[in-house]
C-alpha cells in the first residue's frame, strides 16, 4: 500500500464518523458495502473492494445503535478490513472473518469517544451560563471532532502501513486449515447479522413472511430484487386484510 | 412585553434543520447523548427570538438537557419545540416544563418508531439490494444504496421538521395514536421479514462433508439427506438458533464468539 493510499483510507475512516457528509456517515459511509467500495477505489480495485465490502456487510445487517450502544465498529471492519484483504489477496469470505475481530477492536474507539465527549457537554454548559450562543454551538462539534480525528487517523494509518505484512505472515504461517476455518466462520457469521435484524422486526403475524422469503430464495432461487417486489405486494395486502379485523374506519 | 411579534422566517427554520441534519451526532456522548446537538440547532432560533442575556442563557440551558431520539423521524420534536419557543417569545404562557415535557415525552416513542422503520426495515432492505449487487462485483450496489438512503433520510428529516413546526404538539400526538404509523410499521415488518428471509437463504452458508457408509452405499449427508429435506436447512437452523439466543438475552458479542468457536472447532474436526 502506498503512503497516500494509507492516508486516504485513514481519513475516510474519520470522515465516515464525522458530521461533514450531510450527517450521512453512520447511515451510509460506515456501511462496509460502501466502505469496501471506497477502499477499493483508493486501492485501484473497486470491484474487488465492493465484493469484499458487500460480503462483510452481511454480519452488520442488523446493526442498530439504540441509546448509544455499539455492537462492533463496522467502519473499521469496512475500511481497514477491505484494505487488508485486498493487499493480502484474501477472498471475500475469509475477509469477513477478518472483519469481526477488527469490528470488536473498534468498539474501544467508540467507548473512548463516548466517554471523553461527556466532558465537552460541561464546556457547553459554561457558555450557556454566559448566554453565548456561538460558544454553545461550537462546543457541539469542535472539541469532539478534534478528539475523533486524533484517535482515528493515526491509528488507522499505522494499521494500513504495517497490517498487510502482518496478516500475510500470519496466514502463511497458519496454512490451509486456518483458511478453511476462516471460510466456514465467514459463512455462518451472517446468521448473527440477520438474527439481530429479526429481533427488531420478527414478531407475531410477520413470522411466516421470514420463512416465505427463505423458501423463495432456496427453492425458486429468486434474487433479492424479485423477493422485495413480492414482499412489497404482500406488505400492502397484509395491511389491507388486517385492518378490517380492528374495525377501523377508512382514515387518512 | 414587546408589541412587535417575533416571527421566525422559513430560512431560520431550514438553517436550524440543516444544523441538526449535519451535527446530530457530532458530540454524541454517554452523559447527555444528543443534548449539545439539540442546543446547537436551536442556536439560530434563540438568536432570533431572544435579546437579553438572561433569556438567551435560559433558553440555551433549556436545550442542553438530556436528549436522545432517532434523528430522522425524531425531527418532528424539533419542529414542535421551535413552534413552542416562538409562541413563548411572543408572550404565550409556555413554561420550561412544558417544553421539556414535550421533548422528553416524544423522544422515546419517536425513537421507537424511527428505529423500527429506518434501522429495522429501510436500511436492511436497501442493504440487501445493494449487497446482492455488490457480491457480484457490481459497483452500482454501494452507489445506489448511498444515494437512495441519503435522499430518503434527508427527505424524512425535512418533512418531519416542517410538519412538527406547522402542526404543533397536539397534531403529532394525534398522529402517534392514529393508524398510519401503525400501518407503516406493520408494512415495514412484512417487507423486512420477507427480504431478510431471502437473505438468510442466500448468504448464510453451512454444509457438511460427512458421509455415512451403509453396507456398500456411501450416503452423503449433505447432498443425499439434508438437501432432500430442504435446501439450506443447516443455515436456517443456525439462524433461528442465533435468534433464540438473542431472545434469551445473550449479547451479540458473546454470540459472535460462540459462532467463531463453533466454526473453527467444526472445521478442525472436519464436520464442516
Amino acid at each position: 500500500m502506498e503512503l497516500w493510499q494509507a492516508i486516504a483510507i485513514a481519513l475516510m475512516y474519520y470522515i465516515s464518523d464525522s458530521p461533514w457528509p450531510i450527517g450521512m456517515g453512520y447511515w451510509v459511509l460506515q456501511r462496509p458495502l460502501v466502505a469496501g467500495f471506497i477502499a477499493g477505489v483508493i486501492l485501484g480495485d473497486p470491484v474487488t473492494g465492493t465484493i469484499i465490502g458487500a460480503t462483510m456487510n452481511l454480519i452488520y445487517l442488523g446493526h442498530i445503535t439504540a441509546g448509544g450502544t455499539m455492537p462492533g465498529d463496522m467502519a473499521l471492519a469496512g475500511y481497514l478490513g477491505t484494505a487488508l484483504a485486498i493487499t493480502s489477496g484474501l477472498d471475500a469470505q475469509a475477509a469477513l472473518a477478518l472483519a469481526v475481530p477488527l469490528g470488536l477492536l473498534g468498539t474501544v474507539v467508540w467507548f473512548t469517544r463516548m466517554s471523553i465527549s461527556s466532558i465537552f457537554v460541561h464546556w457547553a454548559d459554561k457558555y450557556a451560563e454566559e448566554g453565548n450562543i456561538r460558544g454553545v454551538m461550537l462546543m457541539n462539534f469542535v472539541p469532539a471532532q478534534i478528539l475523533l480525528f486524533v484517535i482515528k487517523v493515526p491509528t488507522l494509518l499505522i494499521a494500513c502501513l504495517y497490517g498487510p505484512d502482518l496478516v500475510k505472515g500470519v496466514l502463511d504461517f497458519l496454512g490451509a486449515d486456518i483458511l478453511h476455518a476462516l471460510m466456514v466462520i465467514g459463512g455462518i457469521l451472517p446468521a448473527l447479522g440477520i438474527a439481530l435484524n429479526l429481533r427488531a422486526i420478527l414478531k407475531g403475524s410477520t413470522i411466516p413472511y421470514f420463512f416465505l422469503g427463505f423458501a423463495l430464495s432456496v427453492y425458486l432461487k429468486l434474487d433479492i430484487v424479485a423477493v422485495s417486489i413480492f414482499g412489497a405486494i404482500l406488505a400492502f395486502l397484509h395491511i389491507q386484510f388486517t385492518r378490517g379485523g380492528e374495525n377501523r374506519g377508512i382514515s387518512a | 412585553m414587546e408589541s412587535r411579534p417575533k416571527k421566525l422566517t422559513k430560512g431560520d427554520i431550514v438553517k436550524s434543520m440543516l444544523l441538526w441534519q449535519f451535527f446530530s451526532h457530532a458530540n454524541y456522548n454517554y452523559e447527555r447523548l444528543q443534548a449539545t446537538a439539540f442546543a446547537q440547532c436551536m442556536g439560530p432560533v434563540i438568536k432570533k427570538l431572544y435579546q437579553t442575556k438572561e433569556e438567551i442563557s435560559a433558553a440555551l440551558k433549556r436545550h442542553l438537557v438530556f436528549f436522545n431520539t432517532e434523528p430522522d423521524f425524531g425531527a418532528v420534536i424539533h419542529g414542535i419545540t421551535i413552534a413552542m419557543e416562538e409562541e413563548r417569545a411572543n408572550g404565550a404562557p409556555i413554561t420550561d416544563e412544558a417544553i421539556n415535557s414535550v421533548k422528553t415525552g416524544l423522544m422515546g416513542p419517536l425513537a421507537g418508531i424511527g428505529d423500527t422503520i429506518v434501522q429495522g426495515a429501510l436500511i436492511p432492505i436497501l442493504l440487501a439490494l445493494g449487497i446482492s449487487f455488490g457480491v457480484q462485483g457490481n459497483v452500482f450496489g454501494p452507489i445506489m444504496f448511498a444515494l437512495v438512503l441519503t435522499c430518503c433520510l434527508v427527505g424524512i428529516t425535512y418533512s418531519m421538521w416542517m410538519q412538527g413546526y406547522k402542526l404543533g404538539r397536539v397534531a403529532v400526538e394525534k398522529l402517534l395514536e392514529g393508524g398510519i404509523v401503525k400501518d407503516i410499521i406493520a408494512a415495514a415488518g412484512v417487507l423486512g421479514c420477507t427480504v431478510i428471509g431471502a437473505l438468510a437463504g442466500k448468504f448464510v452458508t453451512l454444509t457438511t462433508p460427512l458421509t455415512v457408509t451403509i453396507g456398500k452405499t456411501v450416503v452423503k449427508i449433505q447432498a443425499d439427506l439434508l438437501d432432500k429435506l430442504m435446501p439450506g436447512l443447516l443455515p436456517l437452523g443456525l439462524t433461528l438458533l442465533v435468534f433464540w439466543l438473542l431472545k434469551k438475552g445473550k449479547s451479540p458479542i458473546t454470540i459472535m464468539v460462540y459462532l467463531m468457536i463453533f466454526g473453527a472447532v467444526g472445521s478442525f474436526i472436519k464436520i464442516f
